[in-house]
């Protein structure tokens, strides 16, 4: 039947299974290929994957450094400062123009054009301003989030109705307190949802920022190893991509539980 | 809103103000009735101070002699509001709903960010005298509830307490019973009832009683049943005879006492048919064209009262 829940059991076995289907289908196709071209490089079977594994993590003869390492972190400092920034200037200018009219018709017009923008058209823009350091991915990833997390903050702002704010200050509230313990309480777990939308954009900006300029980084080691053909290598690092996205996603959902354990029940 | 219509609101807003002020009224429930667009909840948010009235002024007194009271021009804690809708914090529980008031008005910002370990105290203090005034309202055992998982009824009285526990002067409750079902409005008007009783109590022992309440409702019935004193406010009146041309505006067309009640007695409607009618009259009828003072004698009515009292 239509929307029939069905009991927690079978859930988690169609998941599991799912991935089962996956991963199959992928070495089936993998099989089918070796069997054609004993040397196939485009999908890798278990062997050549797990040489590919080891290449990555073990400690490079050259640069004496082990790749996945020096890329994990060189990615995940860009994009965590990337998105504090744009976390932070998006809550700032939302705040703003949500509770001041005056900011509103200052902030809003600009803000709507450059959301217009995809930011990867940008990339120029940034490389020419910022140089080709961290500074540069940090602004691109801050500049390509704010627009989107700053007019969330603004219409979870203007969401809160009237009467509560007319409520606080009859219960002695400041403007500081109505803003703070009002408004923003209502405005963060949405804020965190909108978060955790703009991680999946964000990570698009930075890889492509990194194939195109970078010298570390997991967008730079898959144009590298993609043009030696080194699927092996590409696999793996494609999986840990996903592993992240969906350990951001986890962490940022356990966050909005944990600070507004309210916003959960209100959609029941 | 035209002039004409701004001046006789004054003169509607005067009426009330003395409702608000008045050392006869405090410790009483005055139901505000009117037909749709008459200006109930205009008055209101007057009274709240969200918007502000464009002629004539509210002023709020403590009840301390010779005082020249405080003119309303904003929100203050002075008069509480329970709405009908978003009447809580929906990020609060219960407790910490009727707690966050006392948190505002005995703490600031600065306070709590740079002091944290005495606001903790602080806090705690607020969560049981929090716990107290839930326990009056009968909903101490839902204090970790969130607004969210509460019944509407449940979520009306936590608001009504939240709002008590800051002591106003006044009560103000718009419409707070519309959107819930018969059953839970009864209990909540026996609620208001008991509040009332206490006001009784205190004055019988000669203290200043402690709730004074404007309710405003479009159901005539809880009107009569909870208030002590109904006002009609409407835009049908004999404004012919005063020589304007078109309606200047709604002004008090009925203002009279209504029956007291105690909490546990019968909820029978028929006992007060005759004034309901009467206020359907009087109030709700388009074709109404009496003289506005005609059914404004509650401060007759008191006066009588006093006199009466005086000489037995």
């Amino acid at each position: 039947m239509i929307r029939q829940p069905i009991p927690r059991q079978w859930a988690v076995a169609l998941g599991i299974l799912s991935i089962v289907v996956l991963v199959s289908c992928y070495f089936f196709l993998s099989h089918r290929q070796h069997q054609k071209n004993p040397n196939d490089k485009t999908i890798p079977n278990w062997t050549q994957l797990k040489e590919g594994i080891g290449k990555a993590t073990e400690v490079n003869r050259r640069a004496d450094e082990r790749w996945v390492v020096v890329d994990a972190i060189a990615t995940a400092k860009r994009l965590f400062l990337g998105l504090l920034f744009g976390v932070v200037g998006a809550l700032v200018l939302g705040m703003l123009m949500g509770c001041f009219a005056v900011f509103e018709a200052f902030l809003y017009p600009p803000l709507a054009l450059l959301a217009k923008i995809p930011p990867t058209a940008m990339l120029a823009v940034f490389f020419v301003v910022a140089g080709t350091d961290t500074e540069m991915y940090i602004a691109m990833i801050a500049f390509g989030v704010l627009p989107t997390l700053a007019q969330t903050v603004y219409l979870a702002v203007k969401d809160v109705p009237d009467e509560l704010q007319f409520k606080a200050y009859t219960l002695g509230a400041s403007h500081a307190e109505v803003i703070w313990n009002v408004i923003f309480r209502q405005v963060l777990p949405k804020l965190l949802d909108s978060i955790r939308l703009q991680v999946g954009p964000a990570m698009v900006f930075l890889i492509a920022a990194e194939m195109v300029v970078g010298d570390v980084g997991f967008g730079y080691r898959i144009r590298i190893e993609f043009k030696k053909l080194n699927m092996n290598v590409v696999y793996p690092y494609l999986a840990l991509l996903a592993a992240f996205g969906f350990g951001m996603d986890f962490g940022l959902n356990r966050l909005q539980r944990w600070l507004c354990p309210w916003y959960a029940k209100e959609g029941k | 809103m035209t002039q004409d219509w701004s001046s006789t609101f004054r003169a509607s807003l005067t009426g009330s103000e003395q409702t608000t002020c008045s050392r006869v009224l405090r410790g009483g429930i005055v139901a505000l009735v009117g037909p749709s667009g008459c200006g109930k909840s205009t008055l209101l948010r007057a009274i709240v101070g969200t918007h502000p009235a464009k002629a004539g002024k509210i002023v709020v007194f403590s009840g301390k002699t010779r005082e020249h009271g405080r003119e309303v021009r904003q929100p203050g804690r002075d008069r509480g509001i329970v709405y009908q809708k978003y009447s809580l914090f929906p990020f609060l529980t219960a407790q910490q709903n009727v707690a966050f008031g006392l948190m505002l008005d005995e703490s600031s910002l600065p306070y709590r960010f740079c002091r944290p370990l005495a606001w903790r105290s602080l806090h705690r203090r607020h969560l049981d005298q929090a716990a107290v005034f839930l326990d009056k309202v009968g909903l101490a055992s839902a204090a970790n509830l969130y607004p969210a998982e509460m019944s509407g009824g449940m979520q009306q009285r936590v608001a009504i307490a939240q709002a008590l526990i800051m002591r106003p002067e006044i009560l103000l409750l718009d419409e707070p019973f519309g959107a819930l079902d018969e059953a839970m409005r009864e209990e909540l008007q026996r609620m208001l009832l008991t509040l009332y009783l206490e006001n009784s109590q205190a004055l019988k022992k000669g203290e200043k009683p402690p709730y004074t309440i404007f309710i405003v409702t479009h159901e005539l019935n809880e009107a009569i049943f909870v208030g002590d004193r109904v006002v009609g406010l409407s835009q049908y009146w004999n404004w012919q005879e005063e020589g304007a041309a078109t309606c200047p505006g709604a002004t008090i067309v009925y203002d009279q006492k209504a029956p007291v009640f105690l909490p546990d007695d019968e909820r029978d409607y028929g006992q007060f048919a005759h004034q309901r009618e009467r206020i359907r009259e009087v109030v709700f009828n388009p074709e109404n064209h009496r003289r506005r003072n005609e059914f404004r004698t509650f401060w007759k009515e008191v006066h009588q009262d006093e006199t009466q009292r005086a000489n037995p």
